[in-house]
């Protein structure tokens, strides 16, 4: 899926969140990093819509976010940092099941939709639990489930393994690693980038670096050293 | 009577659909005004407790449900026996008694979802008029019953914190910051939701 920002720029109030930049985001696994603060969220949240550029444009797979505003976000999957907030439902089940209503599904269908997204992320037992019961690993993979169950093109994680101890974080990483889909993960966690293809840096609200790993990380600990 | 909390089973209300027992609910609650007689009610809120018992809820936590509910309803009764007559007192304490059962019955057998297009199908004829989206109100029933225990919790974890810092946790001091939280937690919800596609329901 290509995603082309052309001469994209964000402001809240008066304040620059992104500078203007152009760029095309192919790649199977894109990384963004950067200090609090530098523009990596409000990146990421342009490419389904979710922020709507200042200036300039951002498109995926040729649909432009804001004139295809709703066709667009169907391709995109957001994962927000903390996914609690974006599981509406009180259950599992349900709350996957309710992203399907009224897309031409019959009730089997959605049923069936629903326990095959469970299968694939490993977690049927967790169908009729309690979103505010699940632990931290529980509920990443729980709303990467509800995300992927619309069947979106790239998934976008922002921080995903915050706040996750070291066996959750190895889950989720696995997890990411396993998505034949296009991801694009916003993290701290270094490690996690290792076998990305493309990495970006924001700082200052810019792009500082468009690099592979190795080398974004590096002028990453440059910048944070400051 | 709504708190989210529907459980697993394959029991005739379980099977029964969501529609059928929100009519049947509504039909009873009107019935039982026009019946005064004590006896019959008491016989009411036996076969109410009796259908909540075979849910399959289990007895202690049938109990928690309903428990502050029924509390007020004795309240009530109570009140009516200091203004009114033993007899009264008793009408009200069973006849509301029988509602309660009923309504936790329907609650612990019916899932979110079915209750919110219940209400959307409800609501069709003011969305018809232009009054309102029926779509969004449901999913505002739903966010109301999926968030609520988080806001309970919350609102222990900001007492915590007071009696963390050795401060007493007074009303006002706790509300604040609950409040406040709540509406920034609002912002990502209400973003969430765009960012799932919920709102082109």
């Amino acid at each position: 899926m290509e995603i082309v920002f052309s001469d994209a720029s964000v402001s809240f109030a008066g304040r620059t969140a992104l500078h203007p930049l152009s760029l095309t985001l192919f790649e199977r696994r894109i990384g963004i990093i950067g200090l609090n603060g530098s523009g990596k969220t409000t990146f990421a949240r342009l490419i389904n819509g979710l922020v709507r550029p200042t200036t300039g444009r951002v498109t995926i797979g040729g649909l432009d976010t804001v004139a295809d505003e709703e066709a667009a976000r169907g391709r995109a999957g957001f994962i927000f940092q903390n996914p609690q907030h974006q599981m509406i439902l009180p259950v599992l089940a349900e709350d996957i099941a309710f992203g399907l209503k009224n897309r031409g599904l019959s009730a089997t269908e959605i049923a069936g939709r629903t326990e095959a997204v469970l299968q694939r992320f490993g977690i049927p037992h967790l169908a009729r639990r309690r979103i505010h019961e699940l632990s931290g690993g529980e509920t990443q993979l729980a709303a990467i489930a509800s995300v992927m169950v619309t069947g979106p093109d790239v998934l976008i994680l922002d921080e995903p393994t915050n706040q996750l101890d070291l066996k959750n974080r190895r889950l989720i990483e696995k997890t990411v690693a396993d998505l034949p889909e296009q991801a694009i993960v916003i993290t701290h966690d270094l490690g996690l980038l290792d076998s990305f293809d493309r990495v970006l840096l924001f700082h200052q609200g810019r792009l500082a670096a468009d690099a592979p790993p190795e080398d974004a990380i590096s002028r990453y600990r440059e910048i944070a050293a400051c | 009577m709504l708190t989210g909390l529907d459980i697993e089973g394959t029991t005739l209300l379980h099977r029964t659909s969501a529609r059928l027992k929100l009519i049947v609910l509504f039909a009873v609650a009107a019935g039982l005004f026009a019946v005064s007689n004590v006896w019959l009610l008491v016989a009411f809120a036996i076969i109410a407790a009796g259908l909540y018992a075979s849910t399959g809820i289990g007895l202690r936590e049938a109990f928690r449900r309903v428990r502050f509910v029924l509390f007020t309803v004795l309240l009530v009764a109570l009140a009516n026996y200091l203004f009114h007559s033993l007899s009264d007192a008793l009408a009200v304490l069973f006849r509301l008694g029988t509602l309660v059962l009923l309504a936790a019955a329907v609650t612990a057998t019916t899932t979110v979802s079915a209750f919110m297009d219940e209400i959307a199908v409800l609501l069709r004829p003011l969305e018809r008029l232009g009054l309102l989206r029926a779509a969004d109100v449901s999913l505002a029933v739903g966010l109301v019953l999926r968030f609520a225990p988080e806001i309970l919790a919350r609102y222990g974890d900001i007492r915590e914190a007071h009696r963390a810092r050795g401060l007493r946790a007074r009303p006002l001091g706790v509300l604040v910051p609950l409040v406040i939280l709540t509406l920034k937690d609002a912002d990502t919800i209400a973003m969430a939701i765009d960012a799932r596609g919920f709102r082109r329901q």
